[in-house]
């Protein structure tokens, strides 16, 4: 069943990698300016969750919508135009890259989506004073700290105003202050624009940034409702 | 404040020698540490993992294929010696002055040689003479007439379906093969056939009484300073790109090595242990590639034995490469491979924490890599003018030049890249992404063009002195071929008549024009006058000489441009003349008396298809003495019709059937000098396998640098970067590099061109039709090597690169 409103839902996924079973029936919901924290230990299937929600990987069996479309009856190029235009992605590693400058890293997506180079890289520069990295924008991210480049990533994955954004473990390569800085910075945004943020983590002290934490261990999905 | 000392604390009380780091422990302990450092190298290069198996088997199959290449050149000399030394192990006919065999224990050959669409057909018909006739190499009997052996090669095309026409000319049964010993090469179409009174042709060119079929070698010739100039260039323009190839794949996966002894930092490694370990590392790829080059080549060698590149085909035990050489690459690759490694180590500063690479390196330096191509121009000036008869070339300095030349090539091709891409400005998102690269690191771009760059420069410089000096080596035939394309040569005994007939009525013959031709002289055996005596039907003398009239009976005397006394002397009226008379060491004549008729006719002799313009007589047939009729040669020329398909092949066929040693000859407007021939094939063989070679690490390269970026493919992937945009990127990232090393080469190609021309004192003349084939190949190898690269692209942008598990 769907919850009501719900932006995007999927039901009963399964999807396996050899004779590992990555999902087996998870299921998942979130609603407009939601942020959902996906948690588990590693190799519970989160990341292949958050793959098959955001249209990365296709799942074995079981359905995703998005706006109430079915992700399945997308092709790639739609799903990578999907991708483009309504979802952001944060990545704990290899996301930003090495050769392009930090705005030219957060006009990427725009630019992907036919904006000329100007016009991106002055809604880039908006993404990155909020973000407060505006001062980086002729560095290349070899240059720049790990949490300076963790909130480039962040400021790059909000620049299309994206309905989901979809965070893979974005702290996981910072120590705890840096952390909490783009954590704050990352849900604020978010939440400003109204987007829904899908947050993959495994630290408790990320997914209390959540509104809600979904479970998930052996490829299956359990929400928590969060008591405050 | 003063620290108290501490029994463990103190410093030990070494001498004074061992405190400053000197003593013998020391040293012994720095000795040591060499092969330790080493072994650790050799250990990460097979170490690592999936990762790491796959980087060091790039690099294996990198460095290999370019032994595989050395091994193959070095045994190129061999191999030509041993189709040489084949050769004349089966020469069935004596050179030089040699005696001709008596009779007894000997035996008789036939060349009955013939061409199947291009491809030539070595046949031979055998007769034994005695119980003990010698039996060429490769048979163990003779062929009973009607029955052949065959080489290999000849069987296979003799059973395909479109060799019917040749099957009907060597229509005889199968009943053995010719074996290794007897062939020059594994694709040579070569058969042997019984024959039958042999004897009576014996005084024939095309036939031989030999008693061994071995040939001693005489002297060999001098080879022009020209070709040699050719043959230099050639190995040279053919080599350099293999060992830029080399240098580039020992080279593969440097930045994963960086990280890996930045690791090593970290835990102690001081930097020239992390040189040594990276030295060792490199050794471990250069020996596994130099086992998997042995592999290549074993491989090779055996593919070698089934194909034939422009006419040429080897044996597999033909490709031994010279000891020494072998030896030098066994011992240079893996030295060139240190070298390599610690010099590219050179730019960057591996610390602990990391590898350092300053965001913009260090903007590279013109004068130097200047210097490289005018060294080279400096070394080849000296010897402009010395060719075409004005001298020989310093090899050492014509090596030396155009080594530098192109090497300059390589050092010029980095600034360039480097000095344009930074000019380059902001585009569709490939175009950011492929500029933006070039821009951070250009070196592994250009590294990746300089084999092509290198090997079209060499290549257009080629074809420009091909081309200047082809003149030199290509003389003119003075053939019509629109008169006959072909001649043929009767033995004696068959009817001109007849044999004219049978061509005239070949499919694709347009006309056959008939005649003898003999010589005259003043007495029956070895007359001190004589003068060439052509035969023939009144039409057949018109294609030879104006003629006001003739019929038949009529004779003439032949008085061209000229002075030829002796037809003069010869034509007196009355005189009594001897044709066909017997020259001592010639065989026998007819010697048929013949008186020059009062009312002898005048005529001025014309061109005939081959260019020659005769003298001395012509008769019509009916004025031929009739003994001599049937003891003279006849030639046929016939003119073809070039629309009807295979008719050459027909024209052959008919001209087997006429008569076996019946001799066919192909006329054409030019003729070219074998050797310079030769060499210009060893260019196009050699280069089509420098191109593949380059192509291919082309491809691996590009394969390794994806593999690198996987992670962050997948991640763009995943932002919603189309896939096309990542392909146009890998493109561009190609072409951007190989368009300007191209425009490189077209440069320095060109001048090094000219040069060349120069030297060998020829006008400076660009063939332009080559430089853009070459220009148009270069691009083409990095087109494909992109379309190659697609397909992993695409899989490597798979979501599966941003899984960690």
């Amino acid at each position: 069943m769907t919850p009501a409103g719900s932006l995007l839902v999927a039901h009963d996924l399964r999807k396996a990698y050899g004779p590992t079973n990555a999902l087996d029936g998870a299921g998942f919901s979130i609603h407009p300016g939601e942020v959902v924290a996906v948690m588990g230990p590693s190799g519970s299937g989160k990341s292949t969750l958050l793959h098959c929600l955001a249209g990365i990987a296709t799942p074995d069996s079981g359905s995703i919508t998005y706006g109430g479309r079915e992700m399945a009856a997308m092709n790639e190029s739609q799903r990578s135009a999907l991708r483009r235009s309504e979802f952001g992605f944060v990545f704990q590693f290899g996301q930003l890259v090495p050769e392009l400058t930090c705005i030219e890293n957060v006009a990427l997506p725009l630019r992907l989506n036919g904006v000329r180079r100007k016009e991106a890289e002055g809604t880039a520069l908006a993404w990155m004073e909020r973000l407060e990295v505006d001062l980086l924008a002729g560095k290349r991210p070899g240059e720049v700290s790990g949490g300076e480049g963790q909130r480039v990533a962040v400021a790059r994955s909000l620049v299309t105003s994206p309905r989901v954004l979809f965070a893979d473990e974005p702290t996981g390569a910072l120590d705890s202050l840096n952390g909490e800085r783009v954590m704050e910075l990352l849900t604020d945004a978010a939440r400003s624009t109204n987007a829904a943020v899908v947050l993959v983590t495994h630290e408790t002290r990320v997914a209390a940034y959540s509104d809600r934490e979904i479970h998930v261990r052996d490829g299956k999905s359990q929400t928590m409702e969060r008591v405050i | 404040m003063s620290i108290p000392a501490s029994p463990t604390a103190a410093p030990p009380e070494d001498p004074p020698e061992l405190c400053a780091g000197e003593g013998p422990g020391d040293k012994a302990s720095k000795l040591r540490q060499w092969p330790e450092n080493l072994a650790m190298g050799l250990k990460f290069a097979f170490s690592g993992g999936r990762e790491g198996w796959i980087r060091v088997l790039l690099t294996g199959v990198g460095v290999g294929l370019g032994v595989a290449l050395l091994l193959l050149t070095a045994a190129i000399p061999n191999a030509m010696q041993a189709r040489e030394d084949r050769e004349y192990a089966r020469m069935d006919f004596a050179i030089g002055d040699a005696e001709p065999a008596k009779p007894g224990n000997t035996v008789l050959v036939a060349h009955v040689d013939t061409e199947f669409r291009d491809r030539e057909v070595r046949g031979r018909q055998l007769e034994p003479e005695g119980l003990r006739a010698p039996l060429p190499p490769g048979i163990d009997k003779f062929p009973a007439p009607g029955e052949m052996f065959v080489s290999p090669a000849l069987k296979r095309l003799l059973e395909s379906k479109d060799a019917g026409l040749l099957r009907e000319r060597i229509p005889y049964r199968i009943t053995g093969s010719i074996g290794e010993s007897g062939l020059i090469g594994s694709a040579e179409l070569a058969y042997y056939t019984g024959g039958q009174s042999l004897a009576e042709f014996v005084d024939d060119s095309a036939i031989s009484r030999i008693d061994t079929f071995q040939a001693t070698k005489g002297p060999s010739q001098e080879t022009d300073p020209v070709l040699l100039l050719l043959v230099l260039l050639v190995f040279v323009v053919l080599l350099m790109p293999v060992g830029i190839f080399i240098a580039t794949g020992v080279r593969f996966g440097g930045e994963r090595r960086d990280r890996r002894l930045a690791a090593l930092r970290l835990v102690g490694a001081d930097s020239r242990m992390t040189r040594r370990i990276a030295a060792g590392e490199a050794l471990g790829g250069a020996f596994l590639g130099l086992a998997f080059g042995i592999g290549f080549f074993l491989i090779g060698r055996q593919i070698a034995g089934s194909v034939e590149l422009f006419g040429i085909s080897v044996f597999p035990s033909y490709l031994d490469p010279a000891p020494v050489l072998a030896l030098l690459i066994t011992v240079a690759v893996p030295a060139a491979a240190v070298a390599v490694t610690l010099l590219a180590l050179r730019g960057v500063v591996i610390e602990p924490l990391g590898v350092v690479r300053t965001a913009k390196p260090a903007r590279r330096r013109l004068w130097w890599r200047l210097l490289l191509p005018l060294g080279g121009l400096g070394l080849l000036t000296p010897m402009i003018g010395q060719g075409n008869g004005n001298g020989t070339f310093n090899e050492y300095m014509v090596a030396g030049g155009v080594t530098l030349l192109l090497v300059g090539v390589t050092a010029l091709l980095p600034w360039v890249v480097e000095n344009v891409v930074a000019r380059l400005n902001s585009g569709p998102v490939s175009w950011q992404l492929a500029v933006r690269r070039l821009q951070l690191s250009s070196g592994t771009a250009a590294r990746l063009v300089n084999g092509i760059a290198v090997a079209v420069a060499g290549a257009i410089a080629l074809q420009m002195l091909f081309s200047g000096v082809q003149d030199d080596f290509t003389e003119p035939t003075a053939q019509d071929v629109s008169r006959a394309r072909v001649e043929v040569s009767l033995p004696a005994p068959v009817s001109l008549a007849d044999a004219q007939r049978k061509l005239a009525g070949t499919p694709g013959v347009r006309r056959a024009v008939a005649v003898s031709t003999t010589v005259i002289g003043m007495s029956r055996k070895n007359p001190e006058s004589s003068v060439g005596l052509t035969v023939g039907d009144c039409a057949a003398l018109r294609e030879l000489a104006k003629l006001l009239s003739c019929r038949e009976g009529d004779a003439f005397t032949l008085h061209g441009s000229w002075p030829d006394g002796e037809t003069v002397k010869l034509a007196e009226p009355g005189r009594k003349l001897f044709v066909n008379p017997t020259f001592e060491g010639s065989g026998k004549g007819t010697e048929a008396a013949w008186t020059v008729p009062q009312d002898i006719k005048k005529a001025v002799p014309y061109k005939d298809p081959t260019g020659w313009e005769r003298n001395g007589f012509l008769m019509t047939t009916k004025a031929l003495p009739t003994s001599v009729a049937s003891d003279i040669s006849g030639i046929i020329y016939a003119g073809l019709d070039p629309s009807v398909p295979e008719a050459l092949e027909m024209v052959r066929n008919t001209v087997a059937e006429i008569h076996p040693l019946a001799i066919p000859t192909m006329h054409a407007p030019n003729e070219r000098s074998q050797n310079y021939d030769t060499i210009r094939t060893g260019l196009f063989v050699g280069a089509a396998c420098v191109l593949a070679l380059i192509g291919a690490s082309l491809l691996v390269s590009q394969l390794e640098q994806l593999r690198e970026r996987r992670k962050l493919l997948s991640a763009l992937v995943a932002i919603g970067t189309r896939r096309r945009t990542l392909g146009l990127s890998v493109l561009w990232q190609t072409a951007i590099p190989v368009a300007l090393g191209l425009a490189l080469a077209l440069v320095v190609g060109l001048t090094l061109g000219g040069v060349l021309q120069k030297m060998t004192d020829t006008a400076i003349r660009v063939d332009w039709t080559s430089v853009l084939a070459m220009t148009a190949i270069g691009a083409a190898a990095v087109l494909a090597v992109t379309a190659l690269s697609i397909p992993p692209l695409l899989r490597l942008m798979r979501p599966d690169g941003l899984r960690t598990e």
